[in-house]
């Protein structure tokens, strides 16, 4: 029996069916069936997503209430009003501070966990799921937690006593030079197990015939790290803190639930400054033209990490 | 954790030898993991614990364990109903993501169709949008659907915002498929929905496995869409209802505690089944948005 090459006899079928006609029957109906399964997505996603999106532009050249029939086309003045707004600027200011915190939290507590980790030691998998656990709580219950423990009365005070550092106790949450980094080490908590598995995947990826060469030259384990490890890490650890930087810009959930931005305004973000002025002011134009500002930062946030991912890949 | 002591001396990876001293490397790793676990477990503990006993024990082990604060936290604090809620909400976002994302992610890794390249970066650029940037169109938009205060407002939006993502989990999945797989059913004369339904989706089970266990976490944890859409305290999700929980019981931690293991027992439960499927499916997404 003569055998005939499997991919090479489906090669023929193709042919013959494009040979009948260019566009052939079956053709157009596979486009119909494609369409039709990707149709759900692009509908919720337009309608959704998109429309949203492009109406948060146009909302921000209005001055609007949300229920009036009648809004007022007022320009850039909301732009303008935004620019001149102090409270716009400290809020950015605060998510600065945030991303600083949660990076140097995270790349610190993630490099070092993933260093010792990489070792293939005894009860790896023990200690990545503790590390993990708090990820996947809603961020509510990270809240929830963070305020028993910042509590005057809480566990960080009741320790600070028995260590005799009975000087340092206070109320974290309503202390206004505390309050942004205490939320924002609460934050952490709850993703630093995340940046223990990236970069822990990251140096894991590291050619090992590197260390081979180092320790033949002689080179101790902190050489090792910081001139191998960190070097070859550098877009993993790029990737990070982007993620922590556009983690620092949508947070809400966790400040919401603590302080809602207080006190005098001491934590509030861009994401409670809109949520204030769109559903409590009702100002609908001026909170939109706060969100094209948020858009406009984790846009370019975002273009930066898949940039670095791409590389990341080759 | 005695079992975490290693017994053995087994070499590095790299060749390099197990440090000596082994407590460098297991007194650091101990301690990041009580800061992970131990503030969630000790109010776990304190959901079991009576007033006398949060204050004489703070941070012992609640014996024996009380379910008053449970008990008032199901039915007083209206616990049972934000649950039935959010249940309801994660099951129907669950299945709605199931369904679109894998014909989707099917259509964009096996179909080919014009304009597939640029409908594929259109969905691309909703991975970057913050949920935040267009809650108040999004409001809007279900304001003038008729949508507010529904449960379809928030399954629909929760639905529409994380589809970018899940379509390009399922789109990787269904494109590591072998090509021989279609070419041979197409030869037999299947059509595209039978090569679909019979032949890829069962191939694909890992990829929806991820879509559904990430889903139902997101929606699960959720707090602004339902805080924004859902105005009767009937229609009220877990994480919005211990919002306004915690204002009028904000002394009581027995209650409040009650109502954190209420909101987290579930997802933890369920990360602690499905460990692989988390870690890796949110270390993916995490690094594609």
């Amino acid at each position: 029996m003569a055998v005939q090459p499997y991919s090479q006899s489906i090669e023929s079928l193709r042919a013959a069916q494009r040979g009948r006609s260019g566009l052939s029957r079956s053709v157009l109906q596979r486009y119909l069936v494609a369409y039709l399964f990707i149709l759900p997505v692009l509908l919720l996603y337009v309608v959704f997503v998109l429309r949203p999106t492009l109406q948060t532009f146009w909302l921000a050249f209005y001055d609007w209430n949300g229920i009036s029939v009648d809004r007022e086309w007022v320009g850039l003045a909301n732009f303008q009003r935004l620019l001149a707004d102090p409270i716009f600027w400290q809020a950015l200011q605060h998510s600065l501070i945030w991303t600083v915190v949660v990076v140097a939290f995270n790349l610190a507590v993630g490099l070092a966990a993933a260093a010792l980790l990489a070792g293939n030691i005894r009860g790896r998998l023990l200690f990545q799921l503790g590390y993990f656990l708090p990820v996947v709580q809603a961020s509510i219950v990270t809240a929830m937690i963070w305020r028993w423990i910042y509590a005057p009365t809480g566990v960080l005070n009741t320790g600070l006593e028995t260590l005799g550092l009975g000087f340092l106790t206070r109320g974290w949450l309503g202390d206004f030079t505390v309050v942004l980094p205490a939320l924002a080490i609460a934050s952490s908590w709850m993703t630093f197990g995340l940046s223990v598995v990236i970069l822990l995947a990251g140096m894991q990826g590291i050619d090992p015939t590197l260390y081979d060469a180092a320790r033949v030259d002689g080179a101790g384990a902190g050489r090792m790290f910081f001139d191998i490890t960190i070097p070859s890490l550098r877009n993993t650890i790029t990737i990070v803190i982007l993620l922590a930087l556009v983690d620092a810009f949508k947070v809400f959930d966790i400040i919401w639930a603590t302080t809602e931005g207080g006190p005098i305004r001491t934590t509030e973000v861009l994401s409670t400054y809109l949520f204030k002025e769109g559903f409590q002011q009702n100002q609908y134009g001026y909170g939109s033209a706060i969100a094209v500002a948020l858009s406009l930062i984790i846009l370019v946030a975002s273009i930066l990490n898949l940039t670095l991912r791409e590389r990341g890949d080759d | 954790m005695t079992d975490a002591i290693p017994r053995s001396v087994r070499s590095f990876p790299s060749g390099e030898r197990r440090p000596r001293a082994w407590w460098l490397v297991y007194i650091p790793l101990t301690i990041l993991f009580i800061f992970a676990v131990a503030p969630l477990l000790l109010t776990w503990f304190t959901a079991f614990k009576t007033d006398q006993q949060q204050l004489v024990s703070p941070y012992g082990l609640p014996l024996p364990p009380t379910l008053d604060n449970l008990g008032e936290a199901w039915t007083v604090g209206r616990f049972s109903i934000y649950f039935k809620n959010s249940l309801i909400i994660s099951i129907a976002d669950v299945i709605g993501m199931v369904v679109i994302s894998s014909l989707a992610g099917y259509a964009f890794a096996r179909l080919r169709f014009p304009g597939q390249k640029l409908l594929l970066y259109g969905l691309l650029v909703g991975l970057t949008i913050p949920v935040a940037a267009i809650i108040i169109p999004l409001y809007l938009t279900m304001r003038d659907f008729h949508l507010l205060n529904t449960y379809s407002s928030v399954i629909i939006a929760d639905i529409a915002l994380a589809a970018p993502i899940f379509v390009f989990i399922m789109r990787a999945f269904f494109k590591d498929l072998p090509v021989e797989l279609d070419d041979a059913a197409r030869v037999d004369g299947a059509n595209e929905l039978q090569i679909f339904w019979q032949i890829m989706l069962p191939l694909a089970r890992p990829g929806l496995m991820t879509v559904a266990l990430l889903e139902f976490l997101w929606s699960w944890n959720d707090l602004l869409l339902p805080l924004v859409f859902l105005v009767s305290d009937d229609l009220r999700t877990l994480p919005v209802g211990m919002l306004f929980f915690q204002g009028r019981f904000t002394i009581d931690y027995g209650l409040m505690s009650a109502g954190v293991l209420i909101l987290s027992l579930p997802v933890t439960l369920l990360f602690l089944i499905f460990q692989r499927d988390f870690v890796k499916g949110l270390a993916s997404g995490a690094l594609k948005g």
